[in-house]
């Protein structure tokens, strides 16, 4: 009897599987239209899966063994169990593969069961608690019904009229299987995942974020330009779906692990925004429906249950509605602060930060709701090149005494330093005094843009004015079109991100060095020299435009290390360093959470028993700094760098004039 | 008034001309939107929301280039929402160094709009904020400046918040048609929308101008800097002077006053208090 | 004692002579205690020795005094007497008028009113031979110091030659179309050469436009130099503010002129009749479209961070926030606040003084328990005066503040604000 329901199971299950398909790939299409290489893309993914996806994935261990035994036995038992059971090709050699799948497939389930017992606040309950009991009905299913075709069981042991029961019994658990794994898959189960997943992969709106068999990099961090030439282009998102189709799809792939929950620090902050939440939002929105479903951990401050969505009705309510709200609150998608640590850390490579950046491209542009500062910060931007509306001529009056060469008078120097906004801030103008100290330390012909170099866009740009960052970028191309370098350093990193990596959608391509990694060069190749460090205990703060974004880590560390400081690191550091909380915008659009995240960084700092927290970036200088009853000072790189520069010794005669210049020059600074 | 009676009055709306000038940003020179006539903008919008039905139309007088369309979207930038009736502006064009007033008053007599809300004064030319003056002047209608906010407009009278120094508020009711002029006090502008700006629309109508001949006889030069009034204690002997010079020099250091009783502190503090006239 | 002067020659003569030995001892004996630096000479001239004159001053120079005061008491008690000497001018037959409407704000003469009227000194007094006389136009009651005569005579020291004085309740409030007949009027009868208005929002600044427009004057708005030009027509050029203060444009000086503050220096040195004048003619009552429903209640705390002109901000150090409050009620202040009294949540986001805040504009800053971080720093810095109340005299704060007070904020505020309801209670009781 089994040789006959079986075949009907398998492909009722499988057409219901395809139904689904076709449906969920219909609500994917609603999302406008993206260029995709389809077949490539497809190509290219099992490397994706086995290669990138297992990198993220790999971090744990555990759960990566737990998902190679269970999905790698589920989808070698899904296929040979419908060839075996589904077209009856009944090998004993298929047979017992399939015996070993489906084992294989349960010992894995064991461990998701394991996991499940008493699981983490980040994972998502609801259907997923019953997950790892499919997994065991599929597999246990599936073995027990596999046993008569390898002959370790007799081939008619289920056939007999006594045994009815038992093979009854039997179907229901290989149904209850199938239901989740393969109808489940397409129509919203759990296992959508896999399916949604795949695809995902295939069709991920950066191909070039994956490592190719070259060797490349697999690094892709620039958001992606608006095509403000278009009039009748939408400006950001709006709706769902103004998403493209592979951003919907790539929502769909969410497996809830929660695992960016667990890094974000604005849901830690006790800020309203939750990477998973918003990802199950954008779900619910393109499906249509209300979040009432979703199992997981809320944005912190509003319950579940109150927001509903629909592919084409505004994500964010656009006025403050009186009853019910729209999918999202505007406040959520504001508290980001574009860390990308979520992207980082999902395994299912889901773009969280461009989504967010979109759906702020719609508040800005369109409906002109950028919160608190952010209106003032913008029209400054516009009026002033600069978000503080300082006088762009007062960009290099700190360096009144410095004699800092310019570009306009040189045209053409090796290092174009590029000094950032901030040359306004007198905290960071100690940095930048200390970087030009180094910089005449070590000989280096430099130069900088001054009165003519402006903000780089990188802050209107997060706010979603796309705009201003195109017309900031566009003029800033055209300046820096005007002299020849061979590379940009600066002491910025978000600039260092932007031109580096945003400015080439827009024309603008160039070598683009983070000071550290510049220092680190300089002294690898012996042109400065470091008096040996006295100070304390020293950690190091990656910031997030200079290490998620573009993947530098070694360099600051490799200076801190030249200049004979062990760092203690923090627990959190590289990649999975936590943010300060001053990108993306966060402190102007300022929304109210339960802490501040630069206070939570300096707790980081004081548990790693530093004295003295190097940093990178101007932002995370500030931000750090403002935390009050701080237990470690903050200082640049730069600045440890110049305190302990010292002569270099006298090695050749041809050296020593150059070198005499070169003291007094660093002398000059000094004073 | 019966409440329902209150509310056909209100749904009625009234037609309100909003006039914008180009601004000048007071840093870089660039164009923008001026920040006065930006703010009755915002006074007009406030109102449309309260009083549904209300037309605003976005008036400008003066000569249309590349610069100046940019500055006049982003008044329009300002209608984030459908139906603000923002989707274009009326522009008066004329060479630059016109006399805008002839003009605009024609116009308003033609469209005869209930309200209109103009900012105090340019931030470019003469800027002398004779300009809401002379409107009411030709047109004869009542004008209020330094206007805060609007509460309400029924049965052809407005009831109007006008500011007064340090944040104070005066009442005032007048009647339709008016002028009203709005500068530092008002409520600050909402944002401007890069999208809603760009879509918007200019119906350009042509006018007859006269150059502004006497204008153009001044001579016009970058605001120098005003010489600091010091203390001069005058009458009073050369002692006193010199006093008054070193101890404006002793101030630069700074006073720091330690072991004092808080007593002592306050007067001090009460003291300069005093010296600035910032107690009132 | 006799009345004659008797001389002796030969001390004159050591006096004169500072080389001689007793020099100095005779300088001594004429001048009393001290060395005279000054003596009646041999004919009746006052004769003066600059060396023995002055003091050395803090960084080991010599400095020298010429206030006179150095040489003792009665030379003190003449500059008092001149200083409060006023020389009283009156203009009988002024050969013009020049017209001035104060703001009056608060029953007083503003800085700015008295400022405009030494600008209409200046005016009215170019021609030695022909004075004109200023007119004043006062609407609403005059406080002044004092009653009576001492009114009268704050306004003659102000430079006031006639008073056209309406207290009336009609002027009363916003009521420009009745203010403005009046000034219409004025203009029939008295047809002043120059209409002088102080350039300030809800006070000249409208009043004056309106006349300009009602006289169809172009007037110059923002005055702040005026210098005589023969070319003129009206004798004078101005340099006034345009476009919202970027500009200076110099033209001739209209009929109807509206200057900013510090326009002029205020009359000191004289004081004038002030006499009182009267309209002679009805002046015509007019249906005011404008209903004043008087002033509306405010807090003062509401008031915008950037324009206030006076703030409290209280940070860190600030531990009774409800005395805090009451505090800046009571002085009148604005309320700011440093990030971290933000962050902790005793003051709303708005409040926020500093880089990351509102950067303010404020005559007079007072920080309270404000360590005084660098971004706080950055956003104070366009204030005029710092004032600091500190426990810790060590902070950043202090360094920037112009005046600090090192204690416990808590109680000077209460001192402070003690001190100023006792001051206005006995204001109020003397008004």
């Amino acid at each position: 009897m089994l040789d006959t329901l079986l075949p009907i199971l398998i492909f009722t299950a499988l057409a219901l599987a395809v139904i689904g398909a076709v449906r969920r790939i219909r609500l994917w299409r609603q999302g406008r239209p993206s260029r995709v290489n389809l077949l490539q893309g497809l190509m290219a993914l099992p490397r994706r899966y086995l290669v990138d996806l297992h990198h993220v994935v790999g971090r744990d261990k555990m759960i990566s063994n737990t998902h190679v035994a269970t999905a790698g036995g589920f989808v070698a038992a899904a296929v040979l169990m419908t060839l075996v059971h589904g077209l009856g090709i009944a090998k004993p050699l298929l047979g017992g593969l399939l015996l070993l799948a489906s084992t294989s497939m349960f010992v894995g389930s064991l461990f998701v069961a394991r996991r499940r017992l008493n699981p983490p606040a980040r994972l998502s309950k609801g259907p997923w608690m019953r997950l790892p009991k499919s997994l065991m009905a599929f597999s246990v299913g599936v073995f027990l019904i596999t046993l008569p075709t390898v002959g370790l069981l007799p081939e008619g042991l289920l056939e007999g009229g006594s045994s009815w029961l038992l093979a009854l019994v039997l179907a229901g658990v290989v149904a209850w299987g199938l239901g989740e794994m393969f109808f489940g898959m397409t129509w919203g189960g759990p296992m959508k995942h896999a399916f949604a997943g795949a695809l995902h992969l295939a069709f991920h709106r950066r191909a070039e974020r994956f490592s190719t068999k070259k060797g490349g990099t697999g690094r892709s961090t620039g958001l992606k330009a608006l095509n403000l030439e278009d009039e009748a282009a939408p400006l950001g998102v709006e709706k769902p779906a103004d998403f493209t189709w592979n951003q919907l799809l790539g929502f769909d792939a969410c497996v809830q692990c929660g695992r960016c929950e667990a890094v974000c620090p604005a849901f830690a902050a006790g800020q309203p925004l939750n990477p998973k939440k918003l990802i199950q939002d954008m779900v619910v929105g393109f499906a249509g429906g209300s979040d009432a479903g979703y199992t997981g951990s809320p944005y912190p401050g509003k319950p579940v249950g109150e927001h509903q969505g629909a592919p084409n009705t505004p994500i964010v309510a656009p006025v403050v509605m009186k009853e019910g709200k729209a999918l999202v609150d505007a406040e959520t998608l504001w508290s980001c602060t574009t860390c990308r640590a979520c992207v980082e850390e999902c395994p299912m490579m889901i773009e969280h930060v461009d989504a967010i950046v979109d759906m702020r491209r719609h508040l800005t542009l369109e409906r002109g709701k950028t919160p608190n500062k952010g209106a003032e910060v913008l029209d400054n931007l516009i009026a002033t090149d600069n978000p503080g509306g300082f006088d762009p001529g007062s960009r290099l009056n700190w360096a009144a005494d410095l004699n800092l060469p310019l570009m306009a008078d040189l045209k053409q120097v090796d290092v174009l330093l590029w000094l950032g906004d901030g040359a306004f801030d007198m905290r960071n103008q100690r940095t930048l005094r200390a970087l030009v100290k180094v910089l005449r330390a070590a000989e280096v012909d430099f130069a900088a843009l001054g009165a003519e170099e402006r903000d780089s866009g990188d802050v209107a740009r997060r706010l979603g004015d796309e705009a201003t960052f195109q017309t900031l970028a566009k003029r800033n191309i055209a300046t820096l079109d005007q002299y020849r370098f061979l590379q940009i350093v600066t002491c910025d990193p978000h600039s260092f991100h932007v031109l580096g990596n945003e400015y080439g959608e827009l024309g603008g391509h160039y070598q683009v060095r983070h000071h550290s990694t510049f220092i680190a060069e300089l002294y690898e190749a012996g042109r400065l020299t470091f008096a040996p460090w006295k100070g304390g205990s020293v950690t190091y703060h990656d910031p997030c435009y200079l290490g998620r974004y573009n993947g530098e880590y070694e360099a600051p560390r490799r200076v801190l290390k030249a200049l004979g400081i062990q760092v203690a690191e923090m627990e959190r550091s590289g990649f999975r360093s936590r943010c300060c909380g001053g990108g993306g915008g966060a402190p102007i659009t300022d929304i109210p959470g339960e802490r501040r995240i630069p206070d939570m960084r300096m707790n980081d700092v004081q548990q790693s028993g530093a004295e003295l927290v190097a940093v990178g970036c101007p932002q995370c200088t500030a931000m750090l700094e403002g935390v009050v009853d701080a237990s470690a000072e903050v200082r640049d790189i730069a600045e440890l760098v110049a305190d302990a520069l010292v002569e270099r010794p006298a090695d050749d005669v041809s050296g020593v004039s150059r070198r005499t210049v070169a003291a007094t020059t660093a002398e000059e600074v000094a004073l | 008034m019966q409440p329902e009676q209150q509310q056909k009055q209100q749904k009625q709306g009234i037609d309100v001309t909003v006039l914008v000038s180009i601004g000048r940003h007071p840093i870089t020179g660039r164009a923008r939107r001026a920040e006065q006539d930006a703010r009755g903008l915002e006074l007009a919008l406030a109102m449309e929301a309260e009083l549904p039905g209300s037309r605003i139309n976005v008036l400008h007088a003066g000569s249309q280039d590349v610069d100046s369309e940019v500055a006049l979207r982003s008044y329009l930038g300002m209608a984030t929402g459908v139906g603000m009736g923002l989707e274009s502006m009326t522009l008066l064009e004329q060479p630059d160094g016109s006399d805008a007033i002839l003009p605009l008053v024609e116009h308003l007599a033609a469209t005869s709009p209930q309200l209109v809300i103009t900012g105090a004064r340019a931030e470019r030319g003469e800027g002398s904020g004779l300009l809401p003056y002379a409107l009411a002047e030709h047109l004869g209608w009542p004008l209020v400046n330094s206007l805060a906010s609007i509460e309400k407009v029924e049965n052809g009278v407005v009831t109007l918040l006008q500011a007064l120094p340090r944040g104070q508020r005066r009442r005032l009711k007048v009647r339709l048609p008016a002028i009203i002029s709005v500068d530092e006090a008002a409520p600050a502008a909402r944002q401007s929308a890069f999208g809603p700006a760009r879509r918007a629309t200019f119906s350009v109508s042509p006018t007859a101008s006269d150059a502004d001949s006497e204008l153009a006889q001044w001579h016009l030069s970058p605001a120098r800097k005003r010489p600091k009034r010091l203390k001069i204690i005058k009458s009073a002997s050369a002692r006193d002077r010199f006093k008054a010079a070193a101890s404006k020099a002793e101030g630069k250091g700074g006073q720091v006053l330690t072991d004092v009783t808080p007593e002592q502190g306050a007067e001090a503090i009460y003291k300069l208090l005093k010296e600035e006239d910032v107690l009132r | 004692m006799s009345e004659i002067i008797r001389r002796d020659p030969r001390r004159e003569w050591i006096a004169r002579n500072r080389l001689h030995p007793d020099h100095a001892s005779v300088l001594a004996e004429i001048g009393g205690v001290q060395v005279a630096s000054e003596w009646l000479g041999p004919n009746g001239v006052v004769r003066k020795n600059p060396r023995a004159i002055g003091f050395i001053g803090p960084s080991g120079v010599k400095r020298i005094d010429r206030s006179g005061l150095q040489q003792g008491g009665q030379a003190t008690a003449t500059t008092t007497a001149a200083r409060e000497s006023r020389r009283t001018v009156t203009i009988d037959q002024p050969a013009f008028l020049v017209a001035v409407v104060p703001d009056l704000t608060g029953g007083r003469l503003s800085n700015h009113d008295k400022d405009l009227l030494g600008l209409a000194r200046r005016v009215a007094d170019a021609d030695v031979e022909q004075p004109g006389a200023v007119v004043a136009i006062l609407f609403g009651e005059h406080k002044g110091e004092g009653d009576g005569e001492l009114k009268k005579q704050a306004l003659g020291e102000a430079g006031i030659d006639r008073v056209v004085h309406l207290d009336d309740e009609l002027y009363a409030g916003f009521a420009p179309e009745a203010r403005l007949a009046v000034l219409s009027a004025v203009e029939r009868e008295m047809t002043p050469r120059f209409w002088l208005l102080p350039d300030s929002p809800l006070g000249g600044a409208d009043l004056g436009r309106r006349l300009a427009l009602r006289l169809g004057e172009r007037a110059a708005t923002g005055v702040w130099q005026i210098e005589a030009d023969d070319e003129a027509p009206l004798g004078w050029q101005c340099t006034a503010r345009g476009a919202a203060g970027s500009l200076d444009i110099q033209r001739p000086l209209p009929r109807v002129a509206l200057a900013l503050a510090e326009c002029a220096e205020p009359v000191d040195e004289t004081r004038h009749a002030a006499e009182p004048l009267s309209l002679v003619d009805e002046i015509p009552t007019i249906l005011s479209r404008i209903e004043d429903l008087g002033q509306v209640a405010v807090d003062p705390a509401g008031v915008a961070l950037a324009e206030a002109e006076f703030i409290l901000s209280g940070g860190n150090g600030v531990k009774q926030w409800d005395a805090f409050h009451h505090a800046a009620k009571v002085l009148g202040a604005t309320e700011g606040a440093s990030r971290v009294a933000v962050d902790d949540g005793f003051m709303a986001r708005d409040r926020q003084v500093g880089a990351t805040g509102t950067w303010v504009t404020a005559r007079v800053y007072m920080a309270v328990g404000i360590s005084g971080a660098i971004q706080h720093l950055q956003g104070i810095q366009r204030c005029d005066k710092v004032v600091a109340i500190n426990l810790d005299p060590g902070c950043d704060i202090i360094k920037r503040a112009d005046l600090a007070v090192i204690g416990d904020s808590t109680q000077i505020l209460a001192a402070l604000v003690a001190m100023v309801e006792q001051q206005r209670g006995g204001q109020r009781d003397a008004a």
